[in-house]
């Protein structure tokens, strides 16, 4: 079999048996994206589309703008002194960058988990999962029941469902990044956004939070940035490689599926990335 | 290869005793530091019995005295590197005890002075009809103290609110005019409290606009503890993680909302102390209060209506008459507002300790 015959007996296995490029709309898509702080681009032209319920993952070396461009998809970044961007993300077909568009409605929507934990010092456990329905104005009766189920849906539940009265500071920081992801999940985000979440966590903790993106993204879109490639092939159905030159601006590079990038990248960069022999 | 462990193959574990190495001391190090102790108190001991230098001198001669023969057991024990170490310690060792030592003979003064005027009716009773001879026995400061207590009630009412809402300006919403409005607020905590009263007495009380009353003090007492709030205030505002901000806007809280639930919770027992050292800048002022509230002998619980007496007020009076009982009127005064000082922090705190443990 030549090589020719045998790329097209992989297509066409492919194309059987796998699932198609595009699955479902599209929910969230930054077009054109540029951004800025003061006078520094940092983003140039991303072009990047997020299919309803499915899993999505940043990947590219430090400071290649994709922390900056995850804050741009939920309008965080414009809290930021000096910040400034172009182009448009459109969710549900619409710029949250428009003029009647409100960043409250914008943020409840689009919820987001960060690198560092950082859970309310000035509330309880329980105080900390119901704080977004607090925060944010939300009636909801059963305020018991969000508790139990997003804390199970974050791993956490079996370890504090014993002290949810107790403060959030005594957990060690891996309870504390499962409790922020339990309060993002409470207000029921249509969309997750997620920074490096795994970062400070420990194997067994990521892999229940890696189980509960999974499980998460039947009814939900994630955007997850991460620096662990082998999380990135176990989570994400999507992967996209960010990567900025020297004093150039970061630009995506290479996106597709995951098994696409990983397996047969298309850019040398990509390939060289995924393999670790940079960044 | 590795080495895992095999609790057999170790000594027994059980004849293991527990030590403090680092508290280790030799005996060297010992005769060093009583020779260091013992040779300046001997020497200063004898210039005081036996010699004619004053008292006062020989202290003044102690604290260097102490640092070379420290200086010399550090040398002694450690080389040329523990000299500094032996010298910052002596220094630092004093400047507390001298701190410590005035503190505490302000506090002596004050309370065995003061205790002679207390008495159940000097606690209970007002002024009326009592001249600056009449017996230590007769009248009271009650209604010294309620004034003080109303006074320093509607300065904090007025105060506090803006004072925090000046901070919630300064870094939360962080409006174009923040530093004009920190200049004006630090020029504000230069101002004389005499100014302060003052200001409430030419534009209010003589155009007229109000009496001299508890509202008049409240008013001016209020000029003057602004900025202390404000800026102690903007100070732990500003320690509030900006990762906490970022987060409760992440879950679609509005900007109030997060400043209300989030950041001043978690900056409450710093608020708190802002409110504090607010009170704490103005209970013992006395100018302000005698151009605004005046004095009255008598009880008045009205805050608008009649001139009102205050501690500072019936101290100031008391202790410049030429009767020793007024005199120790006076002292029994100071030492009630020192107690209420403390009461009233100890409320604070307590009302603003984190609940959840």
């Amino acid at each position: 079999m030549s090589t020719a015959e045998f790329e097209q007996s992989v297509v066409a296995l492919e194309q059987e048996f796998s699932v198609p490029a595009q699955q479902g709309p599209v929910e969230l898509e930054a077009r054109d994206l540029s951004v800025w702080f003061n006078s520094r681009k940092v983003l140039e032209g991303v072009n990047l589309a997020f299919p309803k319920n499915t899993v999505t993952a940043l990947i590219g070396p430090s400071g290649c703008g994709k922390s900056t461009f995850i804050r741009t998809l939920n309008r965080l970044h414009e809290l930021l002194p000096g910040a400034a961007l172009a182009g448009e993300v459109l969710y549900e077909g619409e710029d949250i960058y428009g003029p009647t568009k409100d960043p409250v409605h914008i943020r409840l929507s689009i919820g987001m988990v960060f690198q560092k934990p950082n859970p309310f010092p000035s509330m309880t456990i329980r105080g900390n999962v119901l704080s977004g329905l607090k925060l944010s104005g939300m009636k909801r009766s059963n305020h018991d029941e969000i508790v139990e189920q997003t804390l199970i849906s974050a791993g956490l539940w079996n370890e504090v469902k014993d002290r949810l009265g107790h403060a959030a500071g005594e957990l060690s920081g891996g309870q504390q990044q499962r409790l922020v992801i339990a309060r993002a999940l409470a207000v029921q985000p249509h969309v997750l956004l997620m920074d490096e979440p795994c970062s400070a966590l420990d194997p067994a903790s990521t892999l229940k939070i890696e189980e509960t993106i999974r499980e998460l993204s039947k009814d939900i879109t994630i955007v997850i940035v991460t620096h662990n490639m082998q999380q990135a092939v176990r989570v994400a159905d999507y992967t996209a490689f960010f990567l900025a030159a020297e004093n150039e601006p970061g630009r995506v590079i290479e996106q597709g599926r995951t098994t696409e990038i990983f397996g047969n990248p298309q850019d040398q960069r990509t390939l060289d990335y995924v393999n670790g022999r940079f960044g | 290869m590795t080495t895992t462990f095999d609790p057999a193959s170790l000594p027994s574990l059980e004849q293991q005793t527990k030590t403090r190495p680092w508290r280790q001391r030799t005996t060297k190090f010992d005769v060093s530091v009583a020779i260091a102790v013992a040779v300046p108190m001997m020497i200063v001991i004898g210039m005081f019995l036996f010699s004619d230098i004053p008292g006062a001198l020989v202290l003044v001669i102690y604290l260097p005295l102490q640092m070379f023969a420290s200086g010399c057991a550090a040398v002694a024990t450690k080389g040329k590197r523990g000299i500094l170490d032996s010298v910052i310690i002596v220094n630092a060792v004093g400047a507390s005890i001298f701190t410590f030592v005035i503190i505490f003979s302000v506090l002596w003064s004050l309370v065995s002075k003061g205790l002679k005027a207390l008495s159940i009716p000097f606690l209970t009773q007002n002024s009326t009809y009592i001249s600056p001879s009449t017996p230590l026995e007769y009248g009271g400061m009650a209604h010294a103290a309620l004034g003080t207590l109303i006074v320093v009630a509607i300065s904090a009412l007025i105060a506090v609110p803006i004072g925090i809402a000046t901070a919630i300006y300064i870094t939360e919403v962080r409006g174009k005019a923040v530093p004009y409005v920190r200049f004006f607020v630090q020029s504000m905590s230069g101002v004389p409290s005499v100014v302060a009263g003052l200001f409430i007495l030419t534009t209010l009380i003589l155009t007229g606009a109000i009496n001299t009353s508890a509202f008049a003090g409240g008013l001016a007492y209020a000029v003057l503890m602004l900025p202390t709030v404000a800026r102690t205030a903007e100070e732990v505002l500003r320690l509030v993680p900006d990762d906490l901000r970022t987060g409760a806007l992440a879950l679609g809280s509005t900007r109030a909302r997060t400043v209300l639930q989030v950041v001043l919770p978690a900056a409450k027992t710093g608020i708190v102390t802002a409110i504090i050292l607010g009170i704490a800048r103005v209970i013992g002022e006395t100018a302000p209060l005698l151009m605004t509230s005046g004095k009255n002998d008598a009880t008045v619980a009205n805050p608008f209506s009649d001139p009102i007496s205050t501690l500072p007020v019936s101290i100031f009076e008391n202790v410049a008459q030429p009767y020793p009982d007024a005199v120790t009127r006076a002292w029994g005064a100071a030492l009630i507002l020192m107690v209420l000082v403390a009461i009233l922090f100890t409320v604070a705190r307590l009302l603003g300790r984190n609940k959840i443990k």
